[in-house]
């Protein structure tokens, strides 16, 4: 080595020992360096919410207002009817546009999380072996599943709660505009999702559901599959389940009356017999028979009135996150049991 | 320095729940600290996996493994792990790698002799871990390992990737770090002569068993080569290999006393132990053990011999 690397070298030394003496807590320097891990995902994350609350946001103050002025010019809000009325124009176009896009992404975000933890966050991590890399920089198993998990429920919890706050902007607008006559009704999923906590619920779901399915497959492409169809199946299942969620209201007529009319989140509809039980409506296998015949004495309606849409919100919530709070423990287990065994695998048996 | 390093008592490991799926079986060891010790075996004879095992990233199927006195996992921090791969994070520059070092390792972090290992390489700090070659690699993974100051260094295939100058320079910053801070390291490798003059210690497996352990010198002159007619009786000794070329025998054996006349006897090189007993499966182990040969006893080295 001749002096001038010596001299390079000690250079080198310097500036890399200068900043190091500042005292560092160890999980401090974990959360730093996960960051660092996915940078390119927290970018794309934080531009994902930026654009998606613009589009909100532009959606709650210009965009209603230019849509509601091109509906209300016909004089269709409280003229007499015309039909141009029942075609949207341009700006309603935009508006519509922006929120549906927006509903979309609130929508996908669960599905994006499992994909995103489920490949890149923990399955390239095990299949590279870089895990392993942390777990022997001191780093154990059970604290970098914990940072893993930490720092993008941080993340995903924060851009979602801004999300929601400004989708409940745009939908109290749209209430104020049309009233009940808007486009969208409360407790269609994706209104009724993103008005609420229950969007952040899912998405750490979707994150949860993400890390087991990357520690059972250990491989990124692998999980990427099983990571979409389970935490489609788990949306799915909440789906069928809303519903039953929280007791209903039924709401009765007389044969003559017809069905009732929707009132909100309808979870059953039938006839009723002549004992006042719910049998099933006989015109709905033949097309010729009058409302009220054959023994039919009304009709009746099961269905969450706009009341009903804070108890279905949190106790779906409720569900979500106990769910994930199983998957999350699930995940430990079983990275424990994979890298330090059960409790005492001090005397094995022979097999 | 006494105690041990490594230590491992009827270890086993089953990959998957096929019945041939045995990595480790029935493997029992005891490195003492302070050594360099050479880890070799064939393919697939559980190398990768006791180093694993030795790193707390596997679960033993069946005994027990203690590293430094205690369990891989309390030992996370005194220990230091290079995998056969190499793996790093590909997105981040070496600079970044080391400062991940330094993070991870927050109190123990010599950033002197992680920033020597990169420099020597004449490595880019700037450069992307993505855009190194193989043996790049290598260098920033052991900058990773050496910066931690670990008490125990487990190196799997370290020099695979390595062109020859920078073998003999590395294992050089190796050796000289290992001999200033007593240091233990085991390595595997299957290029046995790159332990030849590095190692002081030896462990041998073969189908995830102890076929062979213990210091290399008491190792070597524990066996002998002997060299004789075809006629020759070495019926005390024990015959680890022996080779018939025309009407000579040429064979590697554990002497029983001394070795009668007519026999031309010569201390085997270490390649040639290792050889042997690669070509030889059914040899019968050999484990030597030095209890406290480091406290200035020389002969206090215990024979066990046991039929497999």
């Amino acid at each position: 080595m001749n002096a001038a690397t010596v001299k390079a070298a000690e250079a080198a030394g310097a500036t890399e020992t200068a900043p190091a003496p500042r005292p560092m807590s160890p999980t401090h320097g974990l959360f730093r360096a996960m960051l660092r891990l996915h940078q390119s995902a927290v970018w794309f994350w934080g531009l994902l919410v930026l654009l998606t609350a613009g589009a909100l946001l532009w959606a709650a103050g210009p965009g209603v207002d230019a849509a509601w002025a091109e509906y209300d010019r016909p004089g269709c809000h409280d003229g007499e009817p015309n039909l141009g009325c029942d075609t949207s124009g341009p700006a309603y176009d935009r508006y519509d546009t922006a929120v549906q896009l927006a509903s979309a992404v609130i929508g996908l975000a669960p599905i994006l999380a499992a994909l995103w933890a489920g490949a890149s966050l923990i399955g390239r991590e095990l299949e590279n072996g870089t895990a392993q890399l942390a777990w022997t920089q001191s780093v154990s198993p059970a604290r970098w599943l914990a940072a893993k998990l930490a720092v993008p429920a941080a993340l995903l919890t924060a851009g979602m709660l801004l999300l929601t706050l400004s989708h409940r902007l745009m939908w109290s607008e749209h209430i104020g505009k049309w009233g009940q006559w808007g486009t969208w009704e409360w407790y269609e999923s994706q209104i009724l999702i993103a008005n609420g906590p229950l969007a952040t619920a899912h998405v750490l779901l979707g994150l949860a559901a993400g890390v087991l399915t990357g520690l059972l497959t250990r491989r990124s492409l692998t999980s990427l599959g099983y990571g979409f169809f389970a935490m489609v199946g788990l949306l799915y299942v909440l789906g069928l389940l809303r519903p039953y969620l929280w007791p209903a209201v039924t709401a009765t007529t007389t044969p003559k009356e017809g069905y009732p009319d929707i009132l909100g989140m309808t979870v059953t509809e039938g006839a009723l017999g002549p004992g006042g039980d719910r049998v099933p409506d006989p015109c709905l296998a033949n097309a010729k028979c009058a409302l009220g015949a054959d023994g039919i004495t009304g009709y009746y309606r099961d269905y969450h009135p706009s009341s009903h849409f804070w108890p279905l919100q949190l106790v779906e919530t409720g569900i979500a996150l106990a769910v994930t709070a199983l998957l999350v423990l699930a995940a430990f287990v079983l990275l424990r049991r994979r890298t330090e065994g059960v409790s005492s695998p001090r005397t094995g048996g022979t097999p | 320095m006494t105690g041990t390093a490594l230590e491992a008592a009827a270890l086993g490991k089953k990959f998957g729940r096929r019945k041939a799926g045995w990595a480790l079986h029935d493997c029992t060891l005891r490195i003492p600290a302070g050594r360099v010790c050479g880890l070799v075996g064939p393919n697939g004879a559980g190398k990768s996996t006791l180093l694993a095992h030795a790193a707390g990233l596997l679960a033993p199927t069946e005994g027990s493994i203690r590293v430094l006195g205690t369990t891989p996992a309390a030992a996370r921090e005194r220990i230091a792990y290079v995998a056969q791969d190499k793996p790093l994070y590909p997105q981040l520059t070496v600079a970044e790698t080391l400062r991940l070092g330094r993070e991870l390792n927050p109190g123990h972090w010599d950033a002197a002799v992680a920033g020597r290992v990169v420099d020597e390489g004449g490595l880019d700090r700037d450069a992307k871990i993505r855009s190194l070659s193989g043996g790049q690699r290598t260098r920033v993974a052991l900058a990773l390992a050496l910066g931690k100051r670990p008490e125990l260094l487990l190196l799997d295939e370290p020099m695979a990737d390595l062109d020859p100058l920078a073998r003999h320079q590395l294992m050089g910053t190796l050796l000289a770090d290992s001999a200033e801070h007593g240091t233990t390291v085991v390595m595997s490798s299957h290029v046995v002569a790159e332990l030849e003059g590095s190692c002081d210690h030896l462990l041998l497996l073969g189908e995830g068993r102890v076929r062979l352990a213990g210091p290399l010198d008491e190792l070597l002159a524990a066996h002998t080569l002997v060299t004789g007619p075809s006629s020759g009786d070495l019926a005390p000794h024990t015959v680890v290999e022996s080779r018939t070329t025309g009407r000579q025998v040429t064979a590697l054996i554990r002497p029983r006393g001394p070795v009668g006349a007519g026999w031309q006897t010569d201390e085997p090189t270490l390649e040639e132990l290792v050889l042997a007993h690669l070509r030889a499966p059914q040899a019968p182990a050999l484990t030597l053990m030095d209890d406290g040969a480091d406290g200035g006893e020389t002969d206090g080295a215990e024979v066990q011999e046991a039929a497999v």
